[in-house]
């Protein structure tokens, strides 16, 4: 305040009204019409009247540290002061000389009295300490002093990088959880979020250890705009405020020149997901920098060593690369399977694979194979690890070569005060909420897409579940799902918030309320509980308020009313047997043989009559051969047992047809053992996190005398085999199955005959058998 | 004085008895969500061969403090609006209120309503 003493006023080129500095500048001037004072200015300004306060005297120095070390002081900041001394008997005097000025001005103090040895022993011990230390400047005083700490305490970081990386990395991965990621809320913390001001100066600790380069180019640029945000924060809000809040955003813009709030945040998120790219990648070459020193005495070159994901996808040193010789411009599918592969492996994409698939692959075509959605649905299904996989395809254009439609949601806030996130995170935390949630329904598939999409129509003209679901059925036939699917597709998105809404404003005793739900899903069960469980997911991802146990209550009970409305429906229905098989049946096996047929990717396998285990049988001689089976059909034709796979190749090319056969044939004439040769290959298993635990259900079949039992699991390399060998090891007969595979969840259903079926028996078998 | 009205109601009647309530002259009132069971009790639902136990019914409560003069119209516009006369359509109650004090401007009383 100007009647403060030690206060003067910054308007106007810093400190020229009070050359001499007697008085404390005033930090909090409001915009001029040339913007704010620059920082370096104001930070000249303190300088030169903190070098006032301090008396002449010969081993004494006052060193700045901390934002003010690195001349970036923004309005409200405090001052970090170290006065350092050689030992002088009335250092305490001097000190007082200095600190009560600055205490009695606006200005506030963070302020230490040590000896250069004591401040490289606190730079050592503390973390917080030495990264304001290492920004140390002399402001006052003794110069040789101020510059022998400086030295020392760098030379300190350097020297050992061991001893303080771990607790760096622990504090900034406590300080992301407590403040999440700055690009995607909607009041960020513009200094303590993932990408914010804080970690920007972390990546310049981790240059000062000579450990990456110095941040430079877009990273600076980010900084200096996060600096210039936090700057118009803490001048219009008149505060020390580093969360930019709803109620600031419209002042801060302003002051920045913005032509609204929403571009200025689309810039603030920008800026900080480059910091946070940046401070990824420089933590991944801290870690492969540090494993390689540590393996140098053992052995002069690195080890690499390769582990197999998927299809021209392998593990290398903690990162998931292409694997060698693969040739990204002959694979259109190649990106979305190596996010997919990533993803369920928990492991991060490596940035130099993702840069060569982003210049290099070739566009999916208008309408994608089935490969392409399988691996899109098993990257959204990964769960939590999908977030930083997606926003690293992000980065580097994936994404919008998949859903050009993302360019338009990408960091767009939304005015609402129930939502914590941009509507392009809220989107991608939707999907990773509902991938918990798969087992609940028997399209996963359609879960996880409609969640990826149910807001898609957001930023545009008109309601946004209604505009929404139009462009999401375009995006559906692009995907390649059926017209029945895209159907689904675009209710789920033009009702993601029919349940909600129906249940707490409709009355649930009239059928009136029922019928428009059920009309809204096409009287269909599965799309019901697919739309109670994106109602959910998208709650979830909204933030604290959009759900609680009262709301859940209300929407299950109406769920649980449409569901009565409906009747139980049928369950899913073998499909019927494809021409192929039935030409191969031309000549029918003789007893305890096989027939087999491989038509692309389908393989038919005919048993003579009474043959035994061909399900399992065939299931696991296509696990042996490293074929993902994706759907798979049982029946009998004339008496014989038939099993008619599709399947993917996990790595490359088909196996050959004739290798196949054989192996099967030996297998089915009980001369393989299957299950042995199936538990050896468990150790090459891949790894990740723990999927879901499997659930069984019973569904009665009106239409038929077979009891049908539903599996929703995991998919795991030999599943079938195993869930099979366990139903036919506990006596049930297998009529007909449906095997359905979406992403990394199957859900199957078996029709079982047979008298006196122990349904708790099976059920057991089952479940352990898909658990393992 | 002044009466405390305390409803518990159906979830969707809340818009019905906030638009009777209004047409009152009532300037607020504050709504929770909540759940609880009168004589509905709890039940148990099965579905696909999974129970499920329904303890409590999502109900909303109402509550507004009113003139003593005005709460029996208060009470009865409320139960007007929440009847649909099947069961669980909730139940009302009025208490007495010793003190009313606006929190910005410290008046007490009727002043404060």
């Amino acid at each position: 305040m100007p009647s403060d003493r030690h206060n003067g006023s910054l308007n106007g080129p810093a400190g020229s009204s009070d050359p001499a500095g007697r008085q404390a500048p005033d930090a909090r001037a409001p915009f001029g019409p040339s913007g704010p004072p620059p920082r370096a200015q104001l930070s000249d300004a303190l300088d030169r009247w903190l070098a006032g306060l301090l008396p002449p005297v010969a081993g004494v120095a006052l060193v700045a540290v901390g934002s003010l070390g690195r001349r970036e002081v923004v309005a409200h900041s405090d001052v970090d002061l170290v006065l350092l001394h050689t030992g002088h008997p009335r250092i305490s005097e001097i000190a007082e000389s200095v600190w009560y000025p600055v205490w009695d001005s606006p200005v506030g103090l963070d302020h230490a009295v040590r000896t250069v040895d004591e401040a490289v022993a606190v730079a050592r011990s503390d973390v917080k300490a030495a990264l304001g230390l290492l920004d140390a400047r002399y402001v006052a005083g003794d110069r040789a002093l101020a510059d022998e700490l400086a030295a020392a305490v760098r030379a300190a970081w350097r020297a050992s990088p061991a001893g303080w990386l771990g607790e760096l990395r622990e504090l900034t991965e406590a300080r992301w959880r407590t403040a999440g990621e700055l690009a995607f809320l909607l009041e960020p913390d513009l200094k303590e979020a993932r990408g914010g001001i804080r970690d920007a100066v972390t990546l310049r600790a981790l240059a000062y250890a000579q450990l990456v380069d110095a941040p430079r180019g877009s990273v600076r640029d980010a900084y200096r705009l996060l600096l210039d945000t936090r700057d118009a924060l803490h001048r219009t809000s008149d505060r020390a405020l580093d969360r930019l809040l709803l109620a600031e955003q419209d002042a801060v813009a302003a002051a920045l020149n913005y032509s609204d709030a929403d571009a200025l945040l689309h810039d603030v998120a920008d800026a900080s997901r480059t910091i946070a790219y940046a401070t990824d990648t420089a933590w991944r070459q801290v870690d492969g920098l540090l494993s390689k020193r540590r393996r140098w005495p053992i052995r002069r070159r690195s080890t690499v060593n390769r582990r197999p994901l998927a299809d021209g996808v392998v593990e290398q040193n903690g990162e998931v690369v292409l694997a060698r010789g693969v040739d990204p411009a002959l694979d259109p599918v190649l990106p979305v399977r190596f996010a997919a592969a990533a993803a369920v492996a928990d492991i991060p994409p490596g940035r130099s694979s993702l840069e060569r698939l982003a210049v290099a692959a070739p566009p999916l075509p208008d309408v994608w194979p089935e490969s392409a959605l399988q691996s899109l649905v098993a990257l959204l299904g990964a769960g939590e690890p999908a977030i930083s996989v997606w926003e690293a395809c992000d980065r580097h254009g994936l994404v919008e070569k998949w859903l050009p439609e993302w360019g338009r949601v990408r960091s767009l806030p939304q005015r609402n005060a129930l939502h914590r996130y941009t509507v392009d995170r809220h989107l991608v935390a939707a999907a990773v909420a509902a991938a918990p949630l798969a087992r609940r329904v028997a399209r996963p598939d359609l879960l996880l897409i409609g969640a990826l999409l149910h807001d898609i129509g957001k930023g545009l003209p008109g309601d946004h579940s209604e505009v929404g679901a139009g462009i999401a059925g375009r995006i559906a036939v692009r995907l390649g799902l059926s017209a029945d699917d895209t159907d689904g597709i675009v209710r789920l998105v033009r009702y993601h918030l029919l349940l909600a809404d129906t249940a707490t404003r409709r009355d649930l005793d009239d059928p009136a309320t029922l019928e428009v739900v059920a009309e809204a899903v096409r009287h269909d069960g599965v799309l019901l509980d697919v739309l109670h469980a994106l109602t959910e997911s998208d709650a979830a991802a909204t933030g604290p308020a959009a759900w609680s146990g009262w709301k859940a209550g209300l929407v299950s009970d109406l769920v649980r009313r449409v569901h009565v409305l409906l009747g139980q429906g049928s369950p899913p229905t073998p499909r019927p047997r494809p021409a192929e098989v039935f030409a191969a049946a031309a000549a029918l096996p003789g007893p305890g043989e096989c027939a087999v047929t491989v038509h692309g990717d389908e393989v038919a396998v005919i048993g003579g009559v009474g043959v035994e285990h061909l399900i399992s049988r065939t299931a696991g001689i296509c696990a042996l051969h490293r074929l993902d089976v994706y759907a798979a059909d049982v029946g009998t034709f004339d008496g014989h047992p038939v099993v008619v796979v599709r399947a993917a190749p996990r790595f490359g090319r088909l196996p050959d047809p004739a290798l196949l056969t054989a192996d099967l044939r030996r297998a089915v004439a009980g001369n393989y053992d299957v299950s042995t040769a199936l538990s050896r290959r468990e150790a090459e298993a891949r790894e990740g996190p723990a999927p879901a635990p499997p659930q069984i259900s019973w569904l009665p079949d009106a239409s038929t005398d077979a009891t049908v039992l539903e599996l929703r699991a995991g998919d795991r390399r030999g599943l079938l085999h195993d869930v099979t060998a366990a139903l036919e090891e506990s006596g049930a007969s297998i009529r007909g199955a449906r095997i359905s595979t979406f992403g990394s969840a199957v859900v199957d259903a078996f029709y079982l005959i047979g008298g006196g079926l122990e349904r708790d028996e099976i059920g057991k078998a089952v479940l352990a058998a898909a658990a393992t | 004085m002044a009466k405390l009205v305390t409803a518990v109601i159906k979830p969707f009647k809340l818009e019905d008895v906030k638009g009777a309530l209004s047409a009152l002259g009532i300037a607020g009132l504050t709504v929770s969500e909540v759940q609880g069971y009168g004589r509905q009790k709890g039940h148990t639902e099965v579905y696909r061969g999974a129970e499920y136990q329904v303890d409590f019914v999502p109900k909303v409560r109402v509550e507004v403090v009113v003139d003593d003069l005005d709460a029996a119209k208060v009470v009865d516009a409320l139960v007007a609006a929440a009847r649909t006369g099947k069961i669980g359509d909730g139940k009302v109650w009025v208490t007495s209120v010793d003190e009313v004090i606006r929190v910005r401007t410290g008046e007490r009383g009727l002043d404060a309503l």
